[in-house]
């Protein structure tokens, strides 16, 4: 057995090339429309002092419409939608905004409905992992969240087709990571 | 040809490899990491898949960053062998790796770097490709320079070369630095030093291989780095 190489810091000095243009619209892949309905994420990061992080890296993974990853793990995975890669990368910009703009994510097997987050950025020594839901459900992922902090993980509904997932890294209604 | 998919098992890490979140000398660092213990749970298929294709969606820019002719880096020539594996030791082919550094004066090409030191026109720095069957890739870049951080403490990062890199699941994707055999600052460095235990620290440290004149203009260093996951045992039936 290998031991797993140590994480670091992105630092602050991640290439701007690599987010690229359209790294944050998962619905359009190879020139082609992913099916299903197209949703808008937006949401603000900040850390213990309120501030706003500029330039943070934001990932997410998520499966397409009928709820299949794009993944051979997946044992419908021949049936995933060829035009739905699942993931994106975004930016924060100046006040701590990101948006993506992606497909509503059906429910996986045994899981409710719901879009895989990673953040990186300077200070952050390793990279912090969290699960956006839309509605509170019967989800092994959302259940090991203890009772009193799973509304953090809700996106709130702000109009037809579009969501806010706000992040606090730190602090009061600091959003809950998963240690793993 | 029907391929069977082997599922990818994810156990936890020995957080002794891992780095503090917190570090002594490292000011964002308290500010930016949660304060509520992190929530444990069993991975699920979210979890133990993952992009396998974010080469698809990104601009590759191939692994040869140092310039030729009178377009060439100023610096030491350096060739980096990087080999990609799992924690069984088997290669991560097909994987992206994004990696980026300074240029030899400690000098990024980023609009968060001050002017502490000059520019050099023909370096950018910063790879992205994709690991070969073997789990190889090879970069021709420059030695990167040591620059101090603005903690105004005498706090100066050794010669280090960022990486990002992908693999088969969720859980794999790893962003890491690689630092350099012999550097004074190694033992000082506030972020290479956040991993406690000592083989795991000293794994971060890329080896330097002795010249051969192959290739005659710069030196070699290999470094290894190792993703999270291991195939699971297949079951017989
Ligand atoms: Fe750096």
């Amino acid at each position: 057995m290998m031991i797993p190489t140590g994480e670091a810091t992105i630092g602050p000095f991640f290439p701007p090339r690599y987010v690229d243009q359209g790294a944050n619209d998962l619905t359009m892949f190879d020139g082609r429309k992913a099916k299903g309905e197209a949703i808008w994420i937006r949401g603000r990061v900040v850390q213990e002092d309120g501030a706003a992080l500029e330039n943070l890296i934001v990932e997410i993974w998520q499966p397409d419409a009928d709820g299949i990853f794009r993944h051979p793990a997946d044992p419908r995975h021949a049936r995933a939608d060829p035009d739905f890669l699942g993931w994106g990368r975004a930016a924060t910009d100046d006040k701590g905004g990101y948006v993506f703009r992606t497909i509503m994510p059906g429910a996986p097997e045994g899981r409710a409905p719901h879009i895989n987050f990673m953040l990186m950025f300077s200070g952050l020594m390793r990279i912090l992992k969290t699960t956006l839901y839309f509605e509170h459900g019967m989800d092994v992922v959302l259940l090991a969240v203890p009772a009193s902090r799973r509304e953090l993980l809700m996106a709130k509904k702000q109009g037809p087709g579009s969501y806010r997932f706000d992040i606090r890294l730190r602090g009061e209604n600091e959003t809950p990571f998963f240690g793993d | 040809m029907l391929s069977i998919p082997m599922p990818t098992i994810i156990q936890p890490r020995d957080e002794r490899t891992q780095p503090a979140r917190i570090v002594a000398g490292y000011p964002q660092t308290p500010l930016r990491n949660p304060r509520q213990p992190l929530v444990k749970r069993s991975p699920t298929l979210s979890e133990l898949s993952g992009p396998l294709e974010a080469a698809r969606r990104v601009k590759l820019l191939g692994g040869d960053i140092a310039g030729h002719g009178d377009k060439q880096a100023i610096g030491q020539l350096i060739h980096l062998k990087v080999r990609v594996l799992d924690e069984d030791g088997a290669p991560v082919g097909g994987t992206l790796v994004e990696m980026w550094q300074a240029n030899a004066a400690g000098r990024y090409l980023h609009p968060n770097d001050d002017d502490h030191a000059p520019p050099d026109p023909n370096f950018y720095g910063a790879a992205r490709l994709v690991t070969d069957e073997s789990g190889r890739c090879e970069l021709r870049t420059v030695k990167p320079g040591a620059y101090p951080v603005p903690t105004r403490d005498g706090w100066w990062r050794p010669p280090h070369v960022h990486f990002s890199l992908f693999g088969k699941v969720w859980l794999s994707r790893l962003v890491t630095q690689m630092y350099f055999p012999g550097e004074p600052l190694n033992g000082q460095d506030r972020i290479l030093n956040a991993v406690p235990d000592t083989a795991a620290r000293e794994s971060l440290v890329a080896r330097y291989l002795p010249p051969t004149g192959d290739p005659h203009d710069a030196l070699v260093f290999e470094h290894q780095i190792v993703l999270r996951g291991r195939a699971a045992t297949p079951v017989q039936p």
